[in-house]
């Protein structure tokens, strides 16, 4: 219709209307997507920043709004009880992304390095992950308890096994040990397809010049695997920090206050303490901390990471 | 030196095999003890295969006059079965968009989502029990079913699958007429089954693990999902080992099942999703 009005030249018109063509359909196949995302991502991710600033109790009553500035989170930053939670979020993830790294490469490694049934072994170690935390923290929680077969047989060795999931001092990394058991699987198998990318002329070019396995491994195998490295730490730190149902499974954030991390504390403030917006800023400075640690990986990248 | 080669695979072999058994140990004293009476559970020295094998702990699990057991069991399949069919459509139709149709502000759109990737779940949790209740789906396992299909996560990867499918194809159906629905509906959803059938698969797990999600957002009972019903059972019968075990097997088993059989796309859906930083 437009065709005769408008005096462009034919084939600049012709672009453009296929091109709006185009615009409809893409529009089209994204939108209901795109009112999906808005309204149960991007609404409530603006919903937590505001009502950080806020003093919302009780998840459903709003009435009596007020602005309160900083103060929720200078509470964050003054009780000790939340920052002794924040604390025991970074020793869990201490424990939790070293471990998941090293176990990851060396399992891949090994299971490149040629063995037999390679994929029957590769599902046996992958096989937690996709199972569910809660029954997992069923087997657990009698596997590790006073009764034992396993508890039972140490001590009948003479040892004093100590109850992991009991003990004030070993329940968190405990904790984090299931949790790298149940996901290592997946570490292992990104690694596995890096290593079947590195190109065996380069190892064996090495071999001839006289390198070791070590420096093989340290020169080569590395560098080459350091983009799926740098993925794999971003998202096994972001991971670390949701661990939530592993907690709540396994002890409910006890014995006493020894595994109450910042996930299990947020959603407690939240539904039991019914103290809404201190539970978000809480969350609020758990976002912050992933854009810094992300940042900072993104930065220290460029050392590090080979393209 | 070959002998040698030979020997140290054997050796890696075993090894292996050593620690992927060592960590299916948990499930394999699962079965075993579901099938023994509580006292046998705890019993040192330990059987694999129980002295009286009984079914009565997957009796008692379903016939109980407390738990709900079946209505849990019920719920959590009918749940992620609607997960599972409303994903696989809603998220391929949005990665068609994104990887065949060349419309401006895509790119833009694109990047928005990719960074919310990186929000963690735990700063939605509050805001959207507040979205629940007044779209009145709070307590219904809608709450569980609809966020779940905001996948970025499998929009990206279904994306990456459908841009490998080279444009040759679809242009000979566009320049035959084909509209981009038909092309995604007769084309491109065919051709990329094996990545919608790992996502179909990881959907699987996650709507069926999700423990989460139905601890804060159901309250009635009657709708209640497995995962929070296991605890529930687990901690109201705290001696009750075999009846314990019983539980987390029927939680476990179609997991598991399904891995056994689908391990291809499992592993190397993750594999070959080509996570390359």
């Amino acid at each position: 219709m437009n065709k005769e009005k408008k005096p462009i030249s034919k084939t600049k018109e012709k672009t453009s209307i296929a091109q709006k063509k185009e615009d409809r359909y893409g529009w089209l196949f994204i939108s209901p997507y795109l009112i999906f995302f808005t309204v149960f991502t991007g609404i409530p991710f603006v919903i937590a920043i505001v009502m950080s600033f806020l003093n919302v109790k009780y998840i459903t009553r709003l009435d009596n709004l007020k602005f309160v500035g900083l103060q929720n989170f200078i509470k964050i930053f003054t009780n000790k009880e939340i920052l002794n939670s924040l604390l025991r979020t970074f020793q869990y993830s201490l424990v939790y992304v070293p471990v998941i790294m090293i176990l990851g490469f060396v399992l891949a490694f090994m299971l490149n390095n040629g063995i037999y049934m390679k994929k029957a072994m590769r599902s046996l170690v992958f096989m937690p992950y996709v199972s569910n935390m809660v029954a997992v923290a069923v087997i657990f929680k009698v596997l590790l308890g006073n009764n034992s077969p396993m508890i039972i047989a140490l001590r009948n060795m003479g040892f004093n096994p100590p109850l992991l999931l009991q003990s004030l001092k070993l329940a968190l990394p405990t904790v984090a040990m299931i949790s790298v058991w149940k996901s290592v699987g997946l570490n292992m198998v990104v690694y596995l397809g890096a290593l079947q990318e590195v190109p065996s002329e380069l190892l064996e070019a090495a071999q001839i010049d006289g390198a070791t396995k070590w420096q093989r491994i340290r020169n080569i195998i590395i560098p080459m695997i350091s983009p799926t490295t740098f993925f794999l730490l971003i998202s096994s730190i972001i991971g670390s920090f949701q661990n939530f149902t592993c907690i709540q499974a396994l002890t409910e954030g006890g014995p006493g206050q020894a595994t109450t991390v910042m996930a299990v504390n947020i959603v407690r403030t939240a539904f039991t303490k019914y103290e809404t917006s201190l539970a978000s800023a809480m969350a609020f400075v758990m976002f912050v901390i992933v854009m810094i640690v992300t940042l900072i990986q993104w930065r220290g990248q460029k050392k590090w990471v080979n393209y | 030196m070959k002998s040698k080669k030979k020997s140290i695979k054997i050796a890696l072999t075993v090894f292996i095999l050593l620690i992927g058994l060592a960590s299916n140990f948990p499930f394999l004293f699962m079965i075993s003890s579901s099938f023994k009476v509580s006292g046998e559970v705890m019993k040192f020295p330990w059987h694999l295969i129980p002295d009286n094998p009984t079914i009565m702990n997957f009796k008692a699990l379903f016939t109980n006059g407390i738990y709900n057991f079946q209505k849990w069991y019920f719920n959590t399949v009918v749940m992620t079965a609607l997960t599972i069919a409303i994903k696989i459509f809603f998220v391929s139709f949005t990665a068609y968009g994104f990887a065949r149709i060349k419309f401006r502000g895509k790119d833009a759109i694109f990047l928005v989502l990719l960074s919310a990737m990186m929000i963690p779940s735990d700063i939605m949790i509050i805001p959207r029990y507040m979205i629940f209740k007044n779209l009145h789906i709070l307590d219904s396992m809608w709450a569980l079913i609809l966020p779940s299909c905001v996948d970025v996560y499998f929009v990206f990867l279904l994306r990456q699958s459908f841009i490998s499918i080279p444009d040759s194809i679809s242009e000979a159906a566009k320049i035959d007429g084909c509209s981009h629905l038909k092309i995604y509906w007769k084309i491109i959803f065919p051709l990329a089954k094996p990545a919608i059938a790992t996502m179909a698969l990881f959907s699987f797990t996650w709507s069926w693990n999700d423990y989460m999600g139905p601890y804060l957002y159901i309250s009635t009972m009657d709708k209640q999902m497995l995962s929070v019903g296991v605890k529930l059972f687990s901690s109201g019968l705290i001696q009750d080992y075999g009846a314990q075990m019983a539980a987390a097997t029927v939680v476990l088993l179609p997991i598991l099942v399904a891995f056994l059989f689908c391990q291809k796309f499992f592993i190397e859906g993750v594999a070959s999703s080509g996570v390359k930083g």
